[in-house]
């Protein structure tokens, strides 16, 4: 691709933007929803051309638990020997000063669970009973050590927004398209952190998350306003604008965003069809709602979003993100009391485990890939409360489905479980690994903004290999 | 090397056609400048030099094209001379009432009224149209688009995640508003904003010979809200992002430059140096921030006075709380002292004063763990001594910070910048990455730009002496990048596309001689922007009609498919902004009011907020107007919330972290469900209907007629009033739902 004369530097025009890709991004589809509305008039770009290799996974859940998780408390355990006791926690943040913190104790137990035995504590006790589904990954790290840092850092793969970097699934939902033209390829669920989360950047808006949630209207605007006499009458004014624009469009015949404008309207009443339909839950039968613990105070929020998860991607939506206890720092920010946890694993601990159950049971889960993470994990140590701070330089994720290798430990952090040692993964593995399931190349996922390289996976070592199914892959 | 092209440039100068020489002095301005460039240049493939690049050749006047009779205006000349290059033929012109709509909508962002429309269409005077131009750029309204469209440009944004002069930054806006509804000279408008003075002339001589500084104008202060915008405040420092931002934008704002790609490297294709970026970013470095109060001296005193009471009220409370709680305060700390390490230990019992630097920061980095809550505090009080405490703590919290720790206590502030004198013997490094933390201490520059003379005196001051040689009217670029702006926002496209981009990847301009004509036009109009508009949309070229028929579409497609020469005009799509404004005037609820605070209507949309709980929409305020105009909408960005609508966004408004030199135009389905049924859209409708039912009287088919006048400036043809009558089947109650067809139309979106 050329670079383009009107934004130099890191902006583009996104129409001209996603022609130009058509041509230059190597056997990637281009056949994203919104794309397909009108921004991209070329019918070749509109075809999907397959991803790079075959897919191990048609689709991710992917579950983000804003604030940092601790992995310690969680799928970590260290033993408490440590506790009390002052530890170095040098170049800590931003504190490059010499500096000792006294470590707190875990107050978890831990159950072995399953043929594998991947201890989960009690925090978490329906997760642990799938546990022979998870590939837990206890060796990550990142740069940043602060909230919206982090999460722009885990979300786009750069630090920083000098530029405009596309989020995760806005680079799934570019490379792959929708495989439903009534619904958008890739949506969030849950309240974000940041914007960031959401975003297209360079690759456009067509790309960006679309925000849906439970209930009577997942997207704004979707219904006409109330008393507007039904949809009857919609019809009628549909039939009647349709003759009103007739002059007007024989006058501008040619002109493609008139063309583009008549098929987002097309658009726009499919999806009024059809995206209620996926949040209505009134077939789901009670033992399935059960599993998710919809109807249970503590859980039904969450089971709620997992149920509609699936039920997305059931339909065909490539990516979807859930992200919990979003808003501000997030809920899981912990720095007072690691207490705090308890009601955010309790409102998340049954609706996950349902998702993998039920995944498993309709036969969805081999070639649906979950994904849990945060964007750090939480220090050892507490700033002088029962809390623990933030810690990106060592911390737990794990996969599921998608062919993954299940019942799997990978990587270690150290004996207090500060920073990790062994088999060590920059974030951006864990992109490359997803990216990989599903047919990607990280390395071949490149595009050229402005004679600028910009790829989702510039370091780290690429897909986690370990944790994948030999068989599969 | 410089010889050879000075007497290039000498070449170039000779006299052309008609005897026109360049100035002297412009010549060895430009023989200078290249010279400076020439040592830099390492040319790169594909690089050009300063000699090669079209846009930094001084602007010769251009002969007006003969042979054009009915060319009065001599754009029609350069236009014609192009078709006739061309081989096409230009559409005959618009009807009198789309061009009536397309004029109204270009000039203030507003459809035409009734009265309007009736004045126009009756007035037969061969300068009826010269007479609506000449009403519409005397409108104060006229400024609430054009200073839309410069916001893009100057990066204008109410929130960009740390920005320290968010608060009263919409000051900046309304000046830049003001500023074009006066009609500032172009030239003064960025002097303004760079240096606060519009003059050239800063100093005054007395009568005995004392040289003082004069007095700007004063509410010329809020033109530096334009540098003020771009400092970053991180944790309650200075993040020193004033510089790098200025640079930026002033660059592509103003001379069509690409400097910020010499961020981190020598300009891949324009003759930027590294060192160049820096040199700029040095003219800016000595900048600082500061706030200023805008209350009466009354208000001062009186909040001066609250604040003076509060401390008062605490310190009588601070003591007896301090009385009860030191002896636990005392156990617990010696517990936390005794966690630390000897050597800490004795670091923090020392008093303060006798700390040494290194000692002090280690103290720092350990006052969490010997810091002490009152939370905790309370935990180790026996009950009573608790319960006193916690009541003495209610009380001192009733008194609430000391009204208005941060300064202003509610009266309106404004940051604008000044010289900090510290700065200005810093020296500017080169900076890895642009990283303020990688100065490359071998690599210092001297304050300059691009393109600087070699020799440059800043008796003046360093913004001072660029602003002058930037606005000067010899500088080619500078009169060239703005004739090409205002080329763009009167007929969707720049004469030369690339309108922030003038180096080697922005391409030539359509139409080379038209711009230089305009550029020199635009000096010699003494930069005024009201002449150019009216030059401009006055030409017969603008009132070309924007269909044409079957055959000579395909003749003149086959020629020109992209219409470079504007044989007909360009089908535009409304902005975000004429389209809430148009859907507010058909309301009848738009408040025209000109300035004031950014009204915020909440960001994101419904859905994001209660998917997370909901609170975020609580910035919109209960009780604040949400019927102004929508260059008033807060926009920027957050890390943490959505600042803008959904509609802006939709509508493919950016969010003012980079300078938008054009807006992408997209068509979604959002867009689409945007106007088919949010809640404005269906209010406005309704609104709309209720005015059709009343100036109607029961007369439908009139109501028909009205809604086409009031919404497309043009009668229903006879197939759509059928199609209107036939909608409404005699029923007044269905007239909303006829408002929303209309709202709902193609047309109602474009200007033809």
């Amino acid at each position: 691709m050329k670079p383009h004369p009107l934004y130099p530097c890191g902006r583009i025009a996104r129409r001209q933007f996603l022609h130009q890709m058509a041509g230059g991004f190597t056997g990637l589809a281009l056949g994203a929803l919104w794309a397909e509305a009108g921004e991209l008039t070329a019918p070749s770009a509109s075809r999907v051309a397959g991803p790079h290799f075959r897919p191990r996974a048609k689709a991710v859940i992917f579950l983000f638990m804003c604030g940092g998780v601790s992995h310690l408390d969680t799928f970590d355990p260290k033993d408490n020997k440590w506790a009390g006791k002052l530890i170095d926690a040098v170049g800590f943040g931003d504190n490059q000063a010499e500096m000792r913190r006294p470590v707190i104790p875990c107050r978890r137990t831990f159950t072995r669970y399953g043929q594998s035995g991947i201890p989960v504590s009690d925090w978490f006790p329906h997760v642990g009973g799938v546990a022979d589904e998870l590939a837990v990954v206890r060796s990550l790290w990142c740069q940043e050590g602060n909230h919206f840092p982090a999460v722009i850092e885990t979300c786009t793969g750069h630090r920083g927004r000098a530029f405009d970097h596309p989020t995760l699934g806005s680079w799934v939902s570019y490379a792959l398209g929708s495989a439903n033209r009534n619904l958008p390829t890739f949506v969030n669920l849950g309240r974000p952190s940041s914007p960031v989360q959401l975003t297209g950047g360079y690759l456009g808006a067509s790309v960006a998350a679309t925000p849906f949630q439970p209930g009577a209207t997942p997207i704004p605007n979707l219904h006409p306003p109330t008393g507007g006499g039904g949809a009857a009458e919609r019809d009628r004014q549909m039939a009647a604008l349709a003759k009103l624009n007739a002059e007007f469009r024989e006058d501008y015949a040619l002109n493609s965003d008139l063309i583009a404008r008549a098929k987002a309207y097309e658009l726009a009443g499919r999806m009024q069809l059809s995206a209620p339909a996926v949040v209505d839950f009134s077939r789901e039968p009670k033992h399935v709602q059960d599993l998710y613990g919809i109807g249970q105070s503590a859980t039904d929020d969450f089971g709620r979003q997992l149920l509609l998860a699936r039920r997305l991607v059931e339909s065909g939506v490539r990516f979807v993100q859930i992200c919990h206890a979003g808003g501000g720092n997030g809920g899981w920010d912990a720095h007072g009391n690691i207490e705090s946890h308890a009601p955010l694993c309790r409102a998340t601990d049954q609706p996950i485990a349902g998702l993998i159950r039920d995944l498993r049971q309709r036969g969805m889960l081999d070639d649906t890939l979950v994904v849990w993470s945060s964007e750090f994990g939480r220090t050892p140590w507490s700033q002088n409360t029962t809390g623990r701070d933030h810690n990106p330089k060592g911390y737990t994720c794990w996969l599921a489905g998608g062919g993954v290798k299940g019942g799997t430990i990978h990587g270690a952090t150290d004996e207090v479980g500060y920073q990790a040692v062994e088999n060590r993964h920059y974030y951006s593995d864990l992109h490359a690994t997803i990216l990989h399931q599903l047919g990607l190349d990280h390395q071949r996922m490149e595009v050229t903004v402005l004679g600028r390289p910009m790829r989702l996976v510039e370091e780290g070592g690429g897909p986690i290999r370990e944790i994948l199914d030999a068989a599969a892959t | 090397m410089k010889t050879q092209v000075a007497s290039s440039i000498r070449a170039h100068a000779r006299p052309c056609r008609r005897g026109r020489r360049l100035a002297a002095a412009a010549v060895g301005a430009l023989v200078l400048l290249i010279a400076s460039f020439s040592k830099t240049n390492a040319a790169a493939p594909g690089k050009k030099t300063a000699a090669e690049l079209w846009a930094l050749q001084p602007v010769i006047r251009p002969e007006v094209p003969t042979g054009f009779p009915n060319a009065a205006n001599p754009i029609d000349a350069f236009v014609g001379a192009q078709y006739r290059r061309l081989g096409v033929q230009p559409v005959g012109p618009a009807s009198k009432s789309a061009l009536l709509r397309r004029v109204t909508l270009d000039l203030t962002g507003l459809p035409p009224t009734l009265a309007e429309q009736a004045d126009f269409l009756k007035d037969e005077a061969p300068d009826a149209y010269e007479k609506v131009v000449d009403r519409l750029l005397a409108s104060e309204q006229h400024a609430a688009r054009y200073a839309r469209h410069w916001l893009d440009v100057l990066r204008y944004a109410d929130a960009d995640d740390q920005m320290v002069a968010a608060p009263g930054i919409y000051l900046w806006r309304d000046w830049v508003i003001r500023a074009l509804n006066e009609d500032v000279p172009y030239d003064e408008f960025v002097r303004a904003q760079l240096t606060g003075y519009r003059s050239r002339a800063r100093t005054q001589i007395s009568a005995t010979g004392f040289r003082f500084r004069t007095e700007p104008r004063p509410d010329d202060l809020f033109a530096l809200g334009f540098l003020a915008r771009g400092a970053v405040g991180r944790e309650g420092k200075d993040d020193r992002e004033l510089a790098i931002t200025a640079v930026e934008t002033v660059s592509t704002a103003f001379m069509g430059l690409t400097v910020g790609c010499a961020k981190c490297h020598d300009h891949m294709y324009d003759p930027i140096a590294q060192k160049d970026f820096y040199a700029m970013k040095a003219l800016f470095d000595p900048l600082i921030s500061r706030k200023v109060l805008l209350g009466t001296p009354e208000e001062l005193f009186q909040i001066g006075k609250a604040q003076g009471e509060a401390a008062r009220r605490k310190a009588a409370l601070e003591g007896p709380i301090n009385a009860l709680a030191a002896p636990y305060k005392e156990k617990l700390y010696q517990d936390r002292l005794a966690m630390l390490p000897p050597e800490v230990r004795a670091i923090m019992v020392k008093p303060e004063q006798e700390r040494s630097v290194a000692e002090q920061k280690i103290a720092d980095d350990y006052y969490p763990i010997v810091r002490i809550d009152t939370d905790k505090l309370a935990e180790v009080m026996p009950p009573d001594v608790k319960a006193k405490f916690k009541e003495l703590q209610k009380q001192l919290d009733a008194i609430g910070p000391a009204a208005g720790r941060r300064g202003g206590g509610g009266v309106p502030a404004f940051w604008t910048v000044e010289l900090d004198k510290d700065r200005l013997r810093e020296t500017t490094y080169i900076l890895t990455s642009g990283d303020p933390e990688r100065p490359e201490l071998k690599h210092p520059v001297a304050p300059g730009w691009p393109l600087a003379p070699e020799k440059l005196d800043f008796r003046e001051g360093r913004l001072e002496t660029f602003s002058d040689w930037l606005t000067a009217p010899e500088n080619p670029l500078f009169a060239r990048v703005a004739v090409n702006r205002l080329w763009q926002w009167h007929f969707g496209e720049g004469l030369m596309k690339s309108v922030s981009d003038f180096g080697a990847l922005g391409g030539t301009p359509s139409n080379p001689a038209l711009l230089d004509w305009l550029a020199a036009e635009f000096v010699r109009r003494g930069f005024s922007m009201k002449a150019m508009h009216r030059l401009m949309v006055t030409s017969e070229t603008y009132k070309l009609a924007s269909t044409a028929p079957a055959e000579l579409l395909a003749a003149n497609t086959a020629r020109d498919p992209a219409n470079q020469c504007l044989w007909r005009f360009r089908l535009q799509r409304l902005a975000a902004e004429p389209i809430w404004d148009s859907l507010l005037t058909l309301a009848g609820t738009l408040d025209l009011t000109v300035g004031g605070p950014s009204m915020d209507l909440g960001g994101g949309n419904d859905a994001r907020a209660k998917a997370g709980g909901g609170r975020r929409n609580a910035a919109g305020g209960a009780g604040k107007p949400k019927n102004r105009r929508a260059v008033y909408i807060t926009r920027g960005y957050s890390t943490s919330r959505e600042v803008m609508p959904a509609f802006l966004t939709a509508f493919d408004v950016d969010d003012g972290r980079a300078p938008c030199p054009l807006r992408t135009q997209t068509v979604t389905a959002p867009q689409s469900l945007f106007l088919m049924n949010s809640p404005e859209v269906d209010d406005a409708a309704k609104k709309f209907a209720a005015r059709l039912e009343q100036a109607a009287a029961g007369d439908l088919s009139a109501a028909v007629v009205l809604g086409y006048r009031l919404a497309l400036a043009r009668p229903p043809s006879p197939q759509e009033a059928a199609v209107g009558r036939e909608f409404l089947a005699g029923e007044a109650g269905r007239l909303p739902q006829f408002a929303w067809l209309l709202l709902n139309l193609d047309e109602f979106l474009y200007v033809r």
